[in-house]
């Protein structure tokens, strides 16, 4: 599926859209942290393993409070937007260079 | 070693916090023009320089005072005013360089900038940290740093 | 008085007369300022039926209580007056350092009546306050007119002034201060224009007295930490400006392109706040007092677009980019460069340019009538028409008129995508059903910034409620209507709302005016002041007809994305939303509601 990022997980990740496959949001978000570092997990989740307060995601531009949540399951023509609270970060830990 | 005011330049926005902060500490009322402190902006040109007096080691203010009322506190190193003292001459207003002291018209008597005797007002209201209040030490190391940062990202680019 | 300096200066162009009035404490406490004070005072004073560009309509400046002071985001004064675009009341909100000068020098606001017989600048430098000729920065930009007064004032001096599209009377013309902050809609500064009044020039060297200076510091410094620890204020708006939603809003499928003939523009990356922040964005910048700094100092080094200034934000981004199919960040940026200078609106502009551009793809408007190519996406076209229209220059004549006037011209009003003839923002009301219903009601015809619900429906702020749903929009809109009319009255700046709420804003007012305003009170104050909007536009002869959607919006569903197939069911939400708000079946608050608000 096509995963769009936005707003400062741009410059965390040095990209704003990539192909991946996962079987659900909830996965989807594991494989990103594989593949841009524990440190993302950070930016993401709360220690509780919860989504940050204000971190939307859509699928298909729908949020998926709206949907299943973590388990809304996904299709390899989907496409998923994670939009960071406004697209403001907790912190900027990941950028390399500001 | 006393803290002192650190200035960058570089993370202020001109919204002039530490203007109003400082007015109203001092004279309990908000006046930029009665601040101990200016950000100078030079809009057109995305220049912001927030001028604060330096409380300098040598103070010109101190030197030039004919009465005597200018000293500096143990406690926090700020260069003060002792309005005891003080003739209200303006010698130390033509004196310093950087502006640190001034006549203030609504006040009617010369002021500058006291530190807020150790927790400074305008420091606490700036939340980008282009003013900070702490020992002057290490200001090179961190500009060397983002130096070093800007000449690694162009590197990236080029190779 | 405390918060509030207490005093109103009266300027009588006609007469040359300028007088200082004390403010009533009452109307004060109850209309708070700016906005709601100063719509109390049109109210009061003119008849809702005037014609906006005559001398018998008045132009009001006015702050809040808590404007200049440290509050957070304290800078803002509003420009009221009744709108040449709209026919409604306007009232448009400004921010940078002129309205914190206005108060230094003694005044919370200034009533001008009538019409100088010549080009005019009001200056005032504390107690002097004089009405100087005009003649020789007449014709001059908003930049150079603020360098030309700014060398005839003492150093500090701030400038407020229209350029060219004001005195040209282009409707939705604006007054701008500090070059790059504007109150920009509903053409306020065409009012400014009709009655010859280039400019005002202050410089305040006096305070302003706070009632409980310990109590009002503690409550600043708690509402700051709040601002630091939020992730919209201290992250996503200084990081990128509002043009962060550039890429949320078009994910959403609400991002209207080509005149609202879709949701979802394929540029929208080039043209995102991501992107301007990586190449033009040269710092941050906040207005006076506001720990944001959501302002973009911008440069564009090179090239045909060449250019140094401020902005472009999101709903500038959108109007002249997606609005019009331009997906060159260059060329939006420049146009919002000549819409800083020559003085007017981007988003009615870019609306209206929009519009323009599908008459003429429908052939509605035969290409004999323009010297320009106006096909969507032209980005040439763009910054041509731009500089045309401050001017009123060839097709920018007609443009100048907004797209209501403009399509009623070649007989399609339904392309005008506006209410009240106030074009939309930025946001689709197909895919995000609670802001059609605020486009629809707001007081001054298709706006965002009166009823934001955007915060709730697409940011989850302070909940989220479901965008494609109707059910429960109808409070929401009358909740963020009155805590938007409370906040745009103090004085402070209505982005605080991502992070305080209506008990935060109290909390600085209080102690600042010494009036204990509660939460309930602040709200209701909120509410009294968008009743007395409405019961002005009533007796100007607005109704519930006028409470509507373009056409397009309510019948023709969205062709993709993830709204695909909607309308807005403005329908489902109207009468609710009048029964919430204690009005009648035609929109008329009933005598009860009147009662109970003490209009």
């Amino acid at each position: 599926m096509k995963v769009e990022l936005f707003g400062f997980l741009q410059r965390a990740t040095g990209c704003g859209r990539l192909e991946l496959e996962a079987p659900t949001v909830r996965h989807l978000l594991e494989a990103l942290v594989v593949r841009f570092g524990e440190r993302l997990r950070g930016e993401l989740f709360l220690p509780d393993g919860n989504l940050r307060p204000g971190f939307t995601i859509l699928v298909n531009g729908r949020n998926i409070v709206f949907l299943k949540g973590l388990d809304t399951p996904l299709k390899p023509e989907d496409t998923v937007s994670l939009i960071p609270p406004a697209a403001g970060g907790q912190s900027h830990a990941l950028c390399s260079y500001r | 070693m006393p803290k002192v005011l650190v200035v960058d330049p570089g993370k202020c926005t001109a919204c002039r916090r530490c203007e109003l902060a400082c007015s109203f500490k001092h004279t309990g009322e908000f006046n930029p023009a009665a601040a101990r402190l200016t950000v100078a902006a030079f809009l057109d040109e995305d220049y912001y320089l927030p001028v604060v007096c330096q409380h300098c080691d040598v103070p010109a203010c101190q030197e030039v005072c004919p009465a005597g009322a200018i000293s500096r506190d143990a406690k926090t190193g700020a260069v003060v005013i002792n309005y005891e003292r003080c003739i209200g001459c303006r010698m130390c207003v033509m004196a310093c360089p950087f502006g640190g002291a001034d006549y203030s018209i609504s006040e009617k008597k010369v002021v500058k900038c006291d530190l807020c005797g150790g927790e400074p007002e305008c420091v606490q209201n700036c939340v980008w940290g282009a003013l900070e209040y702490k020992e002057p030490e290490g200001a090179a190391w961190s500009k060397r740093m983002d130096i070093a940062r800007k000449v690694q990202a162009s590197t990236r680019e080029v190779l | 008085m405390y918060g509030w300096v207490g005093r109103l200066l009266r300027v009588n162009l006609t007469t040359g007369e300028c007088r200082v009035e004390k403010l009533d404490p009452v109307m004060a406490r109850d209309y708070i300022g700016a906005r709601g004070l100063a719509s109390k005072i049109l109210y009061n004073e003119v008849d809702p039926q005037v014609d906006p560009l005559s001398p018998e309509n008045k132009l009001i400046f006015m702050t809040g209580p808590l404007t200049g002071t440290s509050a957070i985001s304290g800078s803002r004064y509003n420009v009221v007056t009744k709108s040449p675009l709209t026919g409604t009341i306007a009232a448009s909100n400004s921010g940078g350092y002129f309205a914190g000068e206005l108060k230094y020098a003694g005044y919370d606001g200034i009533i001008f009546e009538g019409k100088a017989s010549e080009p005019v600048y009001l200056y005032i430098e504390n107690d002097r306050v004089e009405i100087r000729p005009a003649g020789h920065v007449w014709g001059k930009t908003t930049h150079e007119t603020e360098d030309i007064l700014k060398s005839e004032a003492p150093a500090g001096a701030k400038v407020a002034c229209i350029g060219p599209a004001g005195e040209k009377l282009v409707r939705f013309a604006c007054v701008v201060n500090d070059k790059n902050r504007a109150a920009g809609r509903s053409g306020v500064g065409a009012v400014m224009g009709s009655k010859n009044l280039k400019a005002v020039v202050v410089r305040g060297t006096g305070g302003i007295k706070i009632a409980d200076p310990e109590g009002f510091r503690q409550a600043v410094k708690a509402a700051l930490e709040k601002i630091k620890n939020n992730p919209v204020t201290h992250g996503g708006l200084p990081d990128y400006g509002t043009a962060v939603l550039v890429n949320v809003i078009n994910a959403h499928g609400a991002f209207p392109t080509r005149n609202f003939q879709t949701g979802v523009f394929p540029g929208a990356e080039k043209i995102s706040g991501e992107t301007l922040a990586a190449t033009y964005l040269v710092r941050k910048k906040g207005c006076l007092a506001c720990p944001i700094a959501c302002g973009r100092a911008t440069l564009v080094p090179e090239g045909p677009y060449a250019g140094h200034g401020e902005g472009p934000e999101y709903e500038a981004i959108w109007a002249m980019g997606a609005d019009c199919g331009v997906d060159d960040l260059a060329a939006i940026t420049k146009a919002n460069y000549y819409a800083n200078e020559l003085g007017y609106d981007p988003i009615t502009f870019g609306a209206t340019l929009a519009c323009a551009m599908e008459l003429y793809e429908k052939g509605y408007l035969p290409a004999q009538d323009t010297e320009l190519e106006l096909e969507f996406g032209n980005a040439r076209t763009l910054v041509e028409a731009a500089r045309k229209v401050g001017y009123r220059e060839g097709i920018g004549d007609l443009l100048a008129e907004g797209s209501y006037r403009l399509a009623e011209r070649y007989g399609h009003p339904e392309l005008s995508m506006s209410t009240k003839k106030q074009e939309y923002p930025a946001y689709d009301p197909r895919a995000i059903q609670g802001i059609g219903l605020n486009y629809a009601t707001t007081n001054r015809g298709g706006c965002h910034v009166r009823g934001y619900t955007i915060a709730s429906e697409v940011l989850g702020i302070p909940v989220q409620t479901d965008p494609l749903v109707t059910e429960g929009k109808a409070g929401l809109v009358k909740t963020f209507q009155d805590l938007t009319a409370l906040v745009d009255s103090t004085g402070i700046c209505l982005f605080v709302t991502f992070a305080l709420g209506a008990s935060d804003v109290v909390s600085m007012l209080a102690p600042a005016t010494g009036i204990p305003y509660t939460e309930e009170a602040g709200m209701l104050a909120g509410e009294r002041i968008f009743n007395l909007e409405r019961l002005f536009n009533l007796a100007a002869g607005l109704t519930r007809a006028d409470d509507t959607l373009a056409p397009r919006i309510l019948q023709e569903p969205l062709p993709e994305g993830p709204a695909k197939g909607r309308v807005n069911r403005l329908d489902e939400m109207l009468d609710e939303y009048y029964r919430v708000r204690g009005w009648d079946e035609e929109g008329r608050p009933t005598e009860a509601t009147k009662q109970r608000l003490g209009i």
